[in-house]
């Protein structure tokens, strides 16, 4: 895509034997939101590590607004932002202080630095708590703090290593206004996120699982790629249920309240159908969304036939 | 866009803000000043006289009761009791309530006044081998010196009997202890205690500072802003170093003040030597911290280099004490040069003449170890 702020082809990177990334290929334009989901431990720090030059990759390349994060770091850092996962802000200096020196950092003088922060403590509405220690932040207000820090020098992209983890439901919802009031404005925002529900906000998103990128879309188009069928079975006693459900090739089941949700092949609809009519039990067609997408995916080991 | 030097100086200011602001830090900054009193004042106490003598004299004969008088009268021993046998004086060693023990056996005055030999001994505690050294300095002297006495006494007699002179070539030793003539420790201990204080607001602070940014993962961060790593490695060097030169400032002028420091060599070469010294121990401060993932682990290995580097400076220990094997490795160690320097200036009086050879091992040294801290610290980046 020519024009693409940010690329990915062919990544790897591997720690010892551990292969953390495996060949993700991804490319963003301005304006665009997009998720990169997957489990705990899938590789979603090495892929945005990767993607900001703080890591070097064993294989393939990234470009930045066509600028190669590793040799042209200085050119790539003032256009990207970028939120870590982990407490990245110092503690024991107030919230001004902690953009005073990111500010500084990224070169600003002390005007711009007093202007964008007043601006950004407005958008985050941090105003009020300025002085206070960042260690003395709620969970929300130390990542808005963290994104407002990172976007001090006007990045046009932004990466987001798990922004909501930690995040009250609130905050949370707070937090994804800013992001695609970012995007609306022509960042580009990519974020990663062990929540499925979430992807449905982004623009794009990408399931990650155990390295690889398996699969990359819109979320409807994804939804609707599953190709097996989703069904709640009810009314049957669990021994029952589980009984039926050992005899049927069903591809995931996951047990939820006295329900169960599951995804079945197309050519085994029939004979599961019938089994559970026989025990009296009864199978309601649904929609199936991403958790059932992300189930099939690591309930197979990956290869989600 | 390059962040240099507005960079670097917002990092200077940020460190001094989080050092005076970590309960922690500050504590080491006020022990260093602390420490440095608290040593040198118990260096006052380390100058050796009135070692508390226990005296066991069974001879009670004039003779027996002179010679203790005049060992006391020195004034490096002083009776803190006496002891009816020499058993009893040994307790008083056990206990500590006495670090000499003269032992006078029945019959000492009777044996001289006839003529024939006589041992008097001396127990001494060596437990504190500085004071244990001078005690037994002065009893020799002393003992050797009545012992010349006694014979000169007797071939006056025998002169006088007989009616003619006889003469005896005599020899005598007057060991005179050149720039530091009262053996006063403070000033023997002024340059040990700087190159430590050096190291402890150098050498551990920076160590701790770094590997905190890591810890914190406040690291992460900066490395995606456009400061070079050269840039955050001075910025979080330069305040300590600072404060390091305003501690040795201020130690030198207790130890001039306080303890009569001579302050021979020239000021401004005391402090280029520190400067050069700064080198090595904010090196080391860096490399400890590439091996380290805590402030934890930086705290246990910058200690694990500060205890060795001191005990091996010459700084309480003179060299030449040391077990032969132990000596040729002090040559490995930069404290040692740091403390001969600043004891050949501050209190020889050497100039940059004498010392240049010390400065220029320190300089090796440390743009050696700086340059490898740089190097690790910048691929541990990568
Ligand atoms: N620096 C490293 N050294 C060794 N192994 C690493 C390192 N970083 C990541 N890994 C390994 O690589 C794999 C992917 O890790 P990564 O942190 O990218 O996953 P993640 O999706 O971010 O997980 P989480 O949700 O836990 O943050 C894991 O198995 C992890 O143990
Ligand atoms: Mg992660």
């Amino acid at each position: 895509m020519s024009g693409a702020i940010l690329a990915a082809t062919d990544l790897s990177r591997r720690f010892g034997k551990i292969v953390a990334l495996d060949g993700l290929s991804l490319s963003m334009g301005a304006g665009e939101l997009f998720g990169l989901v997957g489990p705990d431990g899938a590789g979603k720090t090495t892929a945005l590590r990767l993607l900001a030059g703080q890591l070097r990759p064993d294989a393939g390349s990234v470009r930045v607004m066509a600028r190669d994060p590793v040799r042209e770091g200085d050119a790539v850092r003032a256009e990207l932002g970028y939120v870590p996962q982990q407490f990245s802000l110092y503690g024991d200096l107030s919230v001004q202080e902690n953009l005073d020196f990111f500010g500084a950092m990224f070169g600003l003088n002390g005007a711009e630095v007093e202007a964008r922060s007043e601006e950004l403590l407005a958008l985050t509405r941090l105003k009020p708590f300025r002085s206070r220690r960042a260690d003395a932040l709620s969970g929300g207000m130390y990542k808005k703090l963290s994104v407002a820090c990172s976007l001090l020098h006007r990045p046009r992209v932004l990466l987001l290593d798990e922004p909501t983890n930690g995040v009250d439901p609130i905050s949370r919802r707070e937090l994804w206004q800013l992001l695609q009031r970012f995007a609306a404005q022509g960042m580009a925002v990519l974020l990663s996120t062990p929540y499925m529900d979430e992807a449905a906000r982004c623009h794009r998103v990408g399931l990650l699982h155990r390295g690889r990128l398996v699969r990359c879309g819109p979320p409807g188009e994804l939804r609707h790629s599953v190709g097996h069928g989703c069904y709640w079975l009810e009314d049957l006693p669990r021994q029952i249920a589980e009984e039926v459900l050992a005899q049927t090739a069903v591809l995931t089941r996951v047990p939820q309240g006295k329900r169960y949700r599951l995804l079945v092949r197309r050519d085994g609809e029939e004979a599961l159908a019938q089994r559970v009519s026989q025990a009296g039990g009864r199978l309601t067609p649904t929609q199936p969304g991403f958790e059932d997408l992300f189930l099939l995916f690591t309930s197979e080991g990956g290869d989600g036939a | 866009m390059g962040t240099g030097l507005s960079g670097l100086m917002a990092v200077m200011r940020k460190e001094l803000r989080q050092t005076f602001r970590d309960r922690r830090m500050v504590a080491i900054l006020i022990m260093a000043p602390l420490i440095q009193t608290v040593v040198l004042g118990y260096a006052v106490d380390l100058d050796v006289d009135a070692v508390p003598t226990v005296v066991c004299d069974r001879d009670q004969s004039p003779a027996s009761r002179a010679l203790v008088q005049e060992y006391l009268a020195g004034g490096t021993f002083r009776l803190v009791g006496r002891a009816a046998e020499p058993a009893d004086a040994e307790r008083w060693l056990d206990r500590g309530d006495a670090a000499v023990a003269l032992i006078l056996e029945r019959g000492l005055g009777e044996r001289l006044r006839a003529g024939q030999a006589a041992s008097v001994q001396v127990f001494i505690d060596g437990s504190d081998s500085n004071r244990a050294l001078v005690a037994m300095s002065a009893s020799t002297q002393f003992f050797v010196g009545r012992a010349a006495r006694l014979s000169q006494e007797r071939l006056s007699w025998l002169e006088r009997l007989q009616g003619r002179s006889l003469a005896v070539p005599r020899l005598t030793l007057e060991p005179r202890i050149m720039y530091n003539p009262r053996l006063s420790s403070p000033r023997y201990m002024v340059p040990g205690v700087a190159a430590f204080l050096l190291l402890l607001v150098t050498t551990l602070l920076t160590a701790m500072g770094i590997a905190r940014e890591r810890e914190l993962g406040t690291l992460e961060q900066i490395l995606v802003t456009p400061l070079s790593p050269m840039a955050l490695l001075t910025g979080k060097c330069l305040p300590f170093a600072f404060l390091g030169l305003i501690d040795v400032a201020g130690l030198v002028a207790i130890g001039a003040l306080l303890f009569d420091v001579p302050m021979r060599g020239p000021l401004w070469l005391v402090f280029a030597g520190t400067l050069v010294y700064l080198l090595t121990t904010l090196g080391i401060g860096i490399l400890i911290s590439t091996v380290s993932r805590t402030q934890q682990q930086a705290m246990l290995g910058a200690l694990f280099f500060m205890l060795p580097a001191l005990l091996l400076s010459g700084f309480a220990t003179p060299i030449g004490n040391m077990p032969g094997w132990l000596q040729p490795i002090t040559y490995l160690n930069p404290m040692r040069y740091f403390v001969e320097f600043m004891r050949g200036c501050l209190i020889r009086g050497s100039g940059l003449a004498e010392l240049w050879p010390k400065l220029l091992v320190l300089l090796v040294f440390g743009l050696s170890v700086l340059g490898l801290g740089a190097l690790r610290f910048r691929k541990r980046l990568a």
